[in-house]
C-alpha cells in the first residue's frame, strides 16, 4: 500500500495544483469604498486547492513511512485445498463499458432492447447460460419498463419501439 | 383537548385511513428504490392532493416521507446502494453486518429505531414546535455554515482507516460540488464550455455510483471465483428477537440521538443526512468499541437510524410556525399548505389547531405503522438476497442506470454515474472511504453560500464567525473536532518521551 499511497496522494496533490492554476482567471469581486477587490468565485476552489495539497502530501509522507516496513504477506494462493481463482480485471471494465453502450444506443434503440442486451451481455459474462440469461432480461427489463415508466411516470426512451406505442 | 380530539376524528375518517395505508406502501417502495428521492415522492404525490382535503392531503406527505427515510436502510444492508442520501452515513456498517450473516439483525434494528426516533421527533413536534422555531430563528448565515462544517468534519473524524484519507473524500465532494455557476458573480466554473455541467452534479446518481457502481466492479472482479456465487440462506425468522437487548443496551444512545436528529430537524435546510452524519460521528466518540466504526457496528445504525427519522418531525417546526421549509419535503408540504387555503405561521395555531393536531397524530401512526410495514418490507426485500450473485448484479446495474435517470430525464446523469463508479471503484481500492464525497456534494453549496453571504453582509470580517454565541458554540466545536486527533498524538508522544504507555 505504501508506494500505492504515493502515487494517490501524487495525483491529489496535482489536483490541487491544478486547481489553483485554473482559478487565476476567475474573476473577483469588485470592492465598494475599499481598494482591493475581494476574491469571489475562485475563494472555495482555492481552499479546496490548498487542502488537497496539504492532505495530499500527508497521504504521500505516509504511503513512503509505510513503504520502509517490511512488506505483507502474500494472500494465499490455496483454500480447502481448492485453488482461488485469480481476480478478473475485464469485468469492472466491461460494466462500465456496458453503461457507455447504454448511453450510445438507448436513445435511438429504446430503453427495452438496450437495456435487456446489457442485462444478457453481463449475466453471460457472469456464466450464466445464454437462453436463460436472454429470458431473465427481457423480463427484468419489462419490470423496470413497467415500474418507472408506467407508474412512475419517467419518460424512458422507446427508440424504435415508438410506434408500437409504449 | 378538545382540538386533540378533533385532530383525531379527522385522522380517523375511512379515507384518511385508507390514504395512509397507501402512502406508507407508496414511501416504502421509493424508498428502498436507490436513485427515487423522498422528495421526488412527495413531489409525485402532489397532482393527487388536489382532490385530497387538508388532512388527508397533509397526512398522505407525512405517511409517505416517515416510510420512505426507513426504508432507505434497505438496499444500504442489501446491496451496500443506500435508498436515500439519510442512510449514507452507516451504509458500510449495514453492508458489513449483513456480509457476516447478520441481516436480519441490522434490519431489524433499522426498522424499530426508526420508528422510536420518529416518534421522539413526533413528541417534541407535539409540545415545543413554537418554541423551537423561536431557537431557529436565532441562526444566520454564520451559524449555517459552522453546522455545515461540522457536519463535514464529522465525516472526516469518523474514517476508519486514515483521516488524511477521508479528508481528500470530502474534498473531492466540495469540489464536485463546486463544478456549475457559481454564486456570487454567476461565473461559470470548472465547466470547460459544456452546457450540461452548467447545472452542477446532481448529488443522486453521484452517490449511486460511488456506492452501487464501485461495489458492482469489485463483485464482477471476483465472478471466477466459485465460492461468491453461493446462495445465501437469510433469515428473516424472527427479525426482532436479537433487537431488544439493544433497547437497553443502548438506550442512552436513542435519546441522545433522538435529540440531536429533532434539534438538527429544526434548523431550515438541515436535513436527515446531516443528523445522520452527526450523529453517527458522536456515536464513534463516545462508543466504547469505536474501531469497529465501519466494519460493521450495530450501535452506529442504533444512533444514525435514530437521528434520521426523528428529524423528520422537526422539519415540519419551521414549516408550520413560519412557513420556512425544514428540508426539500416541507417545501413541497408548504405549496400543499398554500393549495389548501392554509397559511402556515402563528395563526394557523390559533385558526386552525385541528388540522396541526391532526399532523401531530399522523406522525405517531405512521411511526407506529412503521413497524408492521416494516417488517412486511424487510421480508420481501430480503428475498433479493437468494437470487444468485450472477443475476443479481445485473438487475442491480440497470436498476442503479435507471434511477440515476430518473431523477432528471438527462442523459448526462448516466456519464456522471458511470464516471464516479469509476471513481469509487479506485479510491476505495487503495483507502480512501466514498462516503465523505457525496456529503461533500451534499452539503458544499450550504457552506459556499453562507460563507460567500456572510463575508459578503459582514465587509469580510472574520471575527464575525466567533462572536455570535451559538456560531462560537459550533465553531469552538468544529475546531476542536479538528484539533483532536493532532492533541491525542501530542499527548500521546510526549508520555513515550516520559516513559509512560502511550494510550
Amino acid at each position: 500500500m505504501g508506494k500505492k499511497d504515493c502515487i494517490g496522494g501524487g495525483i491529489f496533490t496535482c489536483l490541487g495544483i491544478v486547481i489553483w492554476a485554473f482559478t487565476f482567471s476567475f474573476p473577483e469581486l469588485a470592492a465598494i469604498g475599499s481598494v482591493h477587490a475581494h476574491p469571489g468565485p475562485s475563494l472555495f476552489p482555492r481552499v479546496l486547492g490548498t487542502l488537497f495539497i496539504f492532505f495530499g502530501s500527508l497521504v504521500i509522507f505516509s504511503g513512503w513511512r509505510t513503504s520502509k516496513l517490511p512488506p505483507p504477506p502474500p494472500p494465499p494462493e490455496e483454500e480447502d485445498g481448492v485453488k482461488i481463482a485469480p481476480l478478473n480485471y475485464f469485468n469492472p471494465i466491461l460494466v462500465i463499458i456496458l453503461i457507455a453502450a447504454f448511453i450510445a444506443l438507448a436513445p435511438k434503440l429504446g430503453f427495452i432492447i438496450t437495456g435487456a442486451a446489457v442485462l444478457a451481455v453481463l449475466m453471460i459474462k457472469l456464466h450464466v447460460a445464454p437462453l436463460k440469461s436472454v429470458i431473465i432480461s427481457v423480463c427484468v427489463i419489462c419490470v423496470i419498463y413497467f415500474v418507472f415508466a408506467k407508474f412512475l411516470r419517467v419518460p424512458l426512451p422507446q427508440g424504435i419501439l415508438t410506434p408500437l406505442g409504449f | 383537548m378538545e382540538f386533540a380530539i378533533q385532530g383525531l376524528l379527522l385522522l380517523s375518517e375511512p379515507k384518511t385511513l385508507v390514504t395512509i395505508v397507501v402512502c406508507s406502501m407508496y414511501g416504502l417502495f421509493v424508498g428502498s428504490i436507490p436513485g427515487l428521492s423522498a422528495t421526488l415522492a412527495a413531489s409525485l404525490l402532489v397532482p393527487f392532493t388536489f382532490f385530497m382535503d387538508p388532512v388527508p392531503a397533509l397526512v398522505s406527505i407525512v405517511t409517505m416521507s416517515a416510510m420512505a427515510i426507513f426504508a432507505g436502510d434497505i438496499p444500504a444492508a442489501l446491496i451496500r446502494i443506500p435508498g436515500t442520501p439519510s442512510s449514507a452515513a452507516y451504509t458500510q456498517d449495514s453492508f458489513a453486518l449483513t456480509q457476516q450473516g447478520k441481516a436480519q439483525l441490522v434490519l431489524g434494528t433499522d426498522v424499530l429505531f426508526s420508528a422510536v426516533g420518529g416518534l421522539m421527533g413526533a413528541v417534541v413536534l407535539m409540545t415545543s414546535a413554537p418554541l423551537l422555531a423561536e431557537i431557529a430563528m436565532k441562526f444566520s448565515t454564520f451559524e449555517y455554515f459552522w453546522l455545515a462544517a461540522l457536519g463535514l468534519s464529522a465525516t472526516v473524524m469518523v474514517s476508519a482507516d486514515s483521516q488524511a484519507k477521508g479528508a481528500i473524500s470530502m474534498c473531492l465532494g466540495l469540489f464536485l460540488s463546486t463544478i456549475g455557476v457559481d454564486i456570487t458573480l454567476g461565473y461559470p466554473r470548472f465547466t470547460f464550455g459544456s452546457v450540461d455541467l452548467l447545472n452542477g452534479i446532481d448529488f443522486i446518481p453521484a452517490m449511486i455510483g460511488v456506492f452501487g457502481i464501485s461495489e458492482i466492479m469489485r463483485n464482477v472482479m471476483e465472478a471466477d471465483r466459485k465460492m461468491i456465487f453461493a446462495v445465501k440462506k437469510v433469515q428473516t425468522k424472527g427479525i426482532f428477537k436479537g433487537v431488544w437487548p439493544l433497547f437497553r443496551k443502548y438506550q442512552w444512545n436513542m435519546w441522545r440521538s433522538g435529540a440531536i436528529g429533532t434539534f438538527i430537524g429544526v434548523l431550515p435546510g438541515a436535513g436527515a443526512d446531516i443528523a445522520a452524519w452527526i450523529a453517527y460521528a458522536v456515536s464513534k466518540r463516545g462508543s466504547k468499541e469505536p474501531e469497529l466504526y465501519g466494519k460493521g457496528s450495530i450501535e452506529a445504525i442504533v444512533d444514525a437510524g435514530t437521528a434520521n427519522n426523528a428529524c423528520l418531525a422537526g422539519d415540519w417546526v419551521p414549516a408550520l410556525v413560519f412557513g420556512i421549509p425544514g428540508d426539500s419535503i416541507t417545501a413541497v408540504v408548504i405549496g400543499v399548505l398554500f393549495m389548501k387555503g392554509l397559511r402556515p405561521g402563528p395563526m394557523i395555531f390559533e385558526q386552525q389547531p385541528e388540522i396541526i393536531y391532526a399532523v401531530y397524530f399522523a406522525f405517531i401512526i405512521a411511526n407506529l405503522l412503521m413497524v408492521p410495514f416494516g417488517y412486511l418490507a424487510v421480508k420481501t426485500s430480503s428475498q433479493m438476497l437468494r437470487v444468485p450473485k450472477h443475476i443479481l448484479i445485473p438487475i442491480i446495474m440497470m436498476m442503479a442506470i435507471t434511477g440515476a435517470f430518473a431523477m432528471n430525464n438527462d442523459v448526462f446523469d448516466i456519464i456522471v454515474l458511470g464516471l464516479m463508479g469509476i471513481i469509487g471503484f479506485f479510491m476505495e481500492r487503495h483507502g480512501y472511504p466514498v462516503a465523505p464525497i457525496v456529503l461533500g456534494l451534499v452539503l458544499g453549496p450550504i457552506l459556499e453560500q453562507n460563507f460567500m453571504t456572510s463575508m459578503i453582509k459582514s465587509d469580510w470580517n472574520l471575527t464575525l464567525f466567533f462572536v455570535r454565541p451559538i456560531s462560537a458554540i459550533l465553531g469552538g466545536i468544529t475546531v476542536a473536532m479538528w484539533g483532536f486527533p493532532f492533541l491525542m498524538a501530542f499527548i500521546g508522544n510526549t508520555k513515550k518521551k516520559n516513559g509512560a504507555p502511550a494510550q
